[in-house]
Order: C-alpha cells, then sequence, then structure tokens
C-alpha cells in the first residue's frame, strides 16, 4: 500500500514540475500564468456541469488508455493509437453508410464490429512488421496515424462527402438521427455503460488471466516467457489487436455520438492524450479511469478555454506535452523523500 | 529533370540537416524522438526572427537559442530524470507543437500562418550567377553537402566523435576510460539542437517565407526513421533522408502526370509509406533497432 502511495506522490510532483514548466511558457509569452491556470482548472472541474462535459470527454479517451495500457504491458510501444482511431471510425462510418435504412439494432452493433475490426486492422500491420521482422513499432504507428489522417482527408472529401457542406472543411454526411447513441448537448448513458463495461472487461483480461499475466511479464522479461513456453509472437499479436481494436471502438463512439459525423482531423489530440492517461495511471486499469477524468477534463476546458475568457486553447495542448515530458521521469531524491528513507525503493 | 533536381533538394535539405541531428543523438545513445518538435521551433523561430528582427542572421540566431533550449530541457529529462526516452522525445515534440502556435497566437493575435518578407539569402544572390538554374535555391542547401562531410569527420574522424559514439554504445566502458556519458549525451544534443534549428530555418525561410501551424507534418519523425534507415551513419542517413524526399516528389511529379485518376491525399501519405518501408528493410537487414530492450521501466512496481 505504501508503495503505492509513493508512486502516486511521484506522479502528482512530477506533475507540478511540468506544470511549473508550462506557467514559465506562458508568463515567457506574455499570458498570466495564474489566470491561465484559473481559467482552466474553472473550465475544467468547477462551472456549471463540468463533471458531465469531464464525463463526456473522458469515456472516449478511458477506451484508447485501456488499449494502450494493454499493448504498453506487453512491452510494445503502440503510439499508433490516433491513427487506429480514425481508420475504425472511418470503418464504422461505411457500415452505417451500407447498412443506412436498416433498424438501429443492427445498424449499431454492425457499426462497433466494424469499426473495432479497422482499428485491430491498423495495429495489425506494425504488428507483423514487429514481430515477424523486428521492424521498429514506435515509427511504423506514428507513421500509420499521418497515413490515417490522410485517409481521413481523402474519405471526408471524396466517397463519404457531404454534398451539402459549406466547403471549409471537409465532412461526412451527417449520420442518421435514429443510429445515434448521444449528442453533443447532453451525456449519454450508453457511451458511459459502454466505457465502463470495457474496463470491466479489460480489467479481467488484464489481472486475471492467463493472457493478462503471460503479457505482463513478456512486458518486463520477454525471454524468460519465452523461455518458459509462452507463445510470445500470439500473446504480442493479441495485445496489438486488442489495442488497436479499443482505439476503434472509441473512434465509433465519437463518431456515434458527439459528432455524428466524420470531419477531417478531428480530435488530433486523442491518441496522445490516451497514451498519457496510460502513463499517468502507471498502466493500471483502475488508475486510468480517474486519470481519464482529468485529462477528460482539460480536454473539455480546451473548448472553454477561448469562448469564455479569450485565452489560446493551445494552452491545453502545452500543459499535455510538458506532462508527458516528465512523467516517465525518475528521481532518487523524491524517493528518498517519501519513503523517509525507511523503505529501500527499487530504482 | 533540372526542376525535379531543384524539387527534390529543396525538400531532401531540411530532412538532412534534422537527421544529421538524429544521427548524433543516436550514437550518443539517445533515441530522439523530438526532433520533430525541435525542427517547428526552428522554423517557427527563423520566420519570427525576420519579422520581428528584420534580419536572417539574428532569425537564425533566436532559432538555434530555442532550440539549444529544448536540447537543454530534453537533456536534463533524459539523463538527469532518466525519463523513457520515447514518451520524453514525444512530449518535446508536443511542446514544439503547442509552444509555437502560443508564440504566433500570443505575438500576432490569431493562430493563421505567418508570412516573412525575405528568406534564407538564395545562392544566386550571393554567388551571382554561377550555378545557373540551381541559384534560387537557399544557401543552406549549398552548405549541406559540407555539413554533411563535416559531421562524418566529427563523428567517425574525431577524438569527440568517438567518444559520444563509445558513451552511446558502451557508457560503462567510456567512464572507464575517464569520458563523462552524460556530458557526451549533453554536447551531442547541443550540437542537434543547431541542426535541427537550420533544418527548421530551411523548411520555413528556404523557399516559402511562411510559417503555419503544425507545417512539419511528420518530417522529424521522418528524419528519425532516416537515422535507422541509415544506419546512424552520417552518409547512409543523408542517403536515407534523400530516398524519403525523391518518393515524395515522384509523388508530386505522379500527381502533375495522372491528374484526377489518383486520389491527391494518398499520394501524400507516399513517404510515410516509404518510411515504413525502410524501417522495414532495416530490420531485415540488420535484425531490427531498439530502443529500450525492456518495457518494465515504465511502470514502477
Amino acid at each position: 500500500m505504501n508503495t503505492q502511495f509513493i508512486t502516486i506522490f511521484r506522479a502528482l510532483s512530477f506533475i507540478l514540475l511540468a506544470l511549473a514548466l508550462c506557467s514559465l511558457i506562458f508568463i515567457a509569452a506574455g499570458f498570466s500564468a495564474f489566470e491561465l491556470f484559473e481559467s482552466i482548472i474553472n473550465g475544467a472541474f468547477l462551472r456549471n456541469g463540468a463533471m458531465k462535459h469531464a464525463l463526456r470527454w473522458a469515456a472516449p479517451l478511458f477506451i484508447t488508455s485501456i488499449g494502450v495500457i494493454i499493448s504498453f504491458r506487453a512491452g510494445y510501444f503502440n503510439i499508433g493509437a490516433q491513427g487506429q482511431f480514425y481508420i475504425g471510425a472511418i470503418f464504422a462510418a461505411f457500415t452505417a453508410e451500407w447498412l443506412n435504412g436498416s433498424p438501429a439494432f443492427i445498424v449499431v452493433p454492425a457499426c462497433f464490429m466494424a469499426g473495432a475490426l479497422g482499428g485491430a486492422l491498423w495495429a495489425l500491420w506494425p504488428g507483423l512488421l514487429r514481430l515477424k521482422s523486428g521492424a521498429d513499432e514506435v515509427i511504423t504507428t506514428l507513421m500509420g496515424n499521418f497515413l490515417a489522417s490522410l485517409i481521413l482527408i481523402y474519405v471526408t472529401g471524396g466517397p463519404l462527402k457531404d454534398p451539402s457542406g459549406s466547403g471549409q472543411q471537409a465532412s461526412s454526411r451527417p449520420l442518421d438521427a435514429a443510429y445515434r447513441i448521444g449528442n453533443s448537448y447532453e451525456l449519454s448513458p450508453t457511451i458511459i455503460m459502454i466505457a465502463i463495461s470495457l474496463g470491466l472487461i479489460m480489467w479481467v483480461l488484464a489481472n486475471r488471466t492467463a493472457f493478462g499475466v503471460v503479457s505482463g511479464l513478456a512486458g518486463r522479461n520477454a525471454t524468460m516467457v519465452e523461455w518458459q513456453g509462452a507463445k510470445l509472437m500470439s500473446v504480442g499479436l493479441a495485445s496489438f489487436l486488442i489495442s488497436g481494436g479499443l482505439a476503434g471502438i472509441a473512434g465509433t463512439v465519437e463518431l456515434m455520438g458527439p459528432n455524428g459525423r466524420l470531419a477531417a482531423g478531428f480530435l488530433p489530440a486523442h491518441g496522445f492524450t490516451a497514451i498519457l492517461i496510460a502513463l499517468v495511471a502507471n498502466l493500471s486499469i483502475a488508475g486510468a479511469a480517474v486519470a481519464a477524468l482529468f485529462f477528460g477534463g482539460l480536454a473539455s476546458a480546451a473548448l472553454y478555454l477561448p469562448v469564455m475568457s479569450g485565452l489560446p486553447a493551445s494552452a491545453i495542448e502545452i500543459i499535455n506535452a510538458a506532462i508527458a515530458l516528465f512523467i516517465t521521469a525518475k528521481s532518487k531524491f523524491l524517493d528518498m523523500f517519501f519513503s523517509l528513507g525507511s523503505i529501500k525503493w527499487k530504482k | 529533370m533540372e526542376e525535379m533536381i531543384i524539387a527534390i533538394l529543396r525538400s531532401a535539405t531540411p530532412l538532412i540537416y534534422v537527421t544529421l541531428a538524429g544521427v548524433i543523438a543516436q550514437r550518443a545513445g539517445i533515441w530522439h524522438l523530438g526532433l520533430e518538435g525541435l525542427m517547428i521551433v526552428g522554423a517557427c523561430g527563423t520566420i519570427l526572427g525576420i519579422v520581428l528582427t528584420g534580419s536572417v542572421l539574428y532569425a537564425l540566431l533566436l532559432a538555434c537559442l530555442f532550440c539549444i533550449l529544448g536540447s537543454i530541457i530534453f537533456w536534463f529529462v533524459v539523463e538527469k530524470l532518466k525519463a523513457n526516452q520515447i514518451i520524453a522525445g514525444l512530449g518535446l515534440t508536443g511542446l514544439g507543437l503547442g509552444g509555437t502556435t502560443l508564440a504566433v497566437e500570443a505575438i500576432f493575435g490569431t493562430p493563421a500562418a505567418v508570412n516573412a518578407k525575405f528568406g534564407l539569402p538564395k545562392i544566386g544572390e550571393v554567388f551571382g550567377n554561377i550555378f545557373g538554374a540551381f541559384s534560387g535555391l537557399s544557401i543552406l542547401v549549398l552548405l549541406m553537402p559540407f555539413v554533411v562531410f563535416g559531421m562524418w569527420v566529427l563523428i567517425c574522424r574525431t577524438r569527440l566523435g568517438l567518444q559520444i559514439t563509445a558513451s552511446g554504445e558502451h557508457p560503462f566502458a567510456a567512464r572507464s576510460v575517464g569520458v563523462n556519458p552524460s556530458r557526451m549525451r549533453f554536447i551531442a544534443l547541443m550540437i542537434g539542437g543547431v541542426l535541427c534549428a537550420l533544418g527548421g530555418a530551411e523548411l520555413a525561410a528556404g523557399s516559402l517565407q511562411i510559417f503555419a501551424q503544425n507545417m512539419t507534418a511528420g518530417r522529424g519523425f521522418m528524419s528519425f526513421a532516416a537515422v535507422v534507415f541509415g544506419a546512424s551513419h552520417p552518409i547512409g542517413a543523408m542517403l536515407a533522408a534523400s530516398f524519403f524526399a525523391i518518393v515524395g516528389a515522384l509523388g508530386i511529379r505522379a500527381q502533375l502526370l495522372f491528374g484526377e485518376d489518383v486520389p491527391h491525399d494518398l499520394l501524400l501519405g507516399l513517404p510515410y509509406i516509404a518510411t515504413i518501408f525502410g524501417i522495414w528493410f532495416s530490420a531485415k537487414m540488420r535484425g531490427g533497432a531498439k530502443a529500450v530492450t525492456g518495457f518494465g521501466e515504465l511502470r514502477d512496481q
């Protein structure tokens, strides 16, 4: 228990360090750091209905981040959540287009299956490249992100183009109202239920099944796991597919819920934020739920800032990036300070 | 043909500068995924410098200053706080992308693109017309082969370069002969910072004279892939970066040839596909390079 508290305190102190760096940047840019942080906290957590907005952003982020956790636990740096998120949304949009006119109880599950399939496919090729020939998945998944956003631009401007669009930003035809599982004004209980049930399933998978144990061990010592007789190939591929599939489901949630249509370059920071949530939560699924709420709040503040207080939304991007810079840091000094010399803390 | 070569030189030069920064960091044992962020900081610093001071020299100095500052933060986090290089690098990239947007917004009031009145000096303005059709290129293009050669000499033929390589390959052995790996990484990242500033300057002020949000569009990551593809050797990495640029130029050429038959957005993806191919190919040839062997370090249990 004690070590868990130390981990949490350490994460918090590095987040504070990141925020200090942010305030230096804000001051250098000529903004009042105090005012900026005040409006961010206000926009994220204190204003009327802030919790609702935070939850709205947190649910898809949580779904993507548990996928990221599954692949990070297994030792694969799948940072292509953004691309898998896009491809999942594209697959779901095509399915909705194809089944247009069928009753909702067929279309909605079909879209979710297609979304998961699309995300998993976009994780499959980096996974195969990594496991078959050792091509580093960091670069391949990153390049996959850029390719996926080009495909999204193509799809929204080509096959799925909304003919009545204003032309300023390419977007697809809006989804039929009957197929929407939520809208942009209120919190949808369906989406929250999906997020909670996926979280529970993944928690069981990660903590109570052979796959969870083996993949967690493979992340720490792949050679040992292989010598014990586990098939590293299938464990690795499964974690790639699960993480891609979850990102695809998050894309479907965004498409069928708050967004209702595909737009070129929508939610460009989704994948990166999901990775951050996974790291802040120290790769624990329960922790990810809490971290997702925090970053969901920040995401809703990004919309609130320019409208309500006239401050730039890029402040949120900077805060996220600074947290990423520091979150994996280790410090002997801090560990000694927190354990007060009583526990010898592992490096 | 001539204009094709000019187009390739134009798109390859920023990549090559940034790739060299990646090479020297890689040699020192750092997987530098912050290249993208440093590159955009260099691009933004140059354009803002030209707009605010009206002098190219001051603009380049400003860009170098900011890139070195970013490199110092990166070095501190990776070396002193032992953070994961990939995540910290992505954080630095995010900081660069967000920070440049914030800077433009703070100075001009909107995050729209910034135009400068003039860019880097052109070859023609400095040397007259002796380079013929190539005199429209910026002097950083002319400087590029010398910088590549200089980096080759520095890395492969000088004491400092060998010390840097040693502290990347075997920090313990380096320390045993009195080389401080931490300081070598610092030096490598500083040199890399200056190179990133030059790459960004060439990208923004070489032929365009414009700074737009996210204008690097993954070029930093592509340069990083060129480092891996080019076996972290300056010449090899230069060839790899040129390969990506050539594929990009061919894509544009294909677009002119086929017109509407091939979707324009998908042709833009060709350099990314070439990058994936390059990574796959180098993994096939050399068995793959891994940043970190175990990921247990990500999680403290």
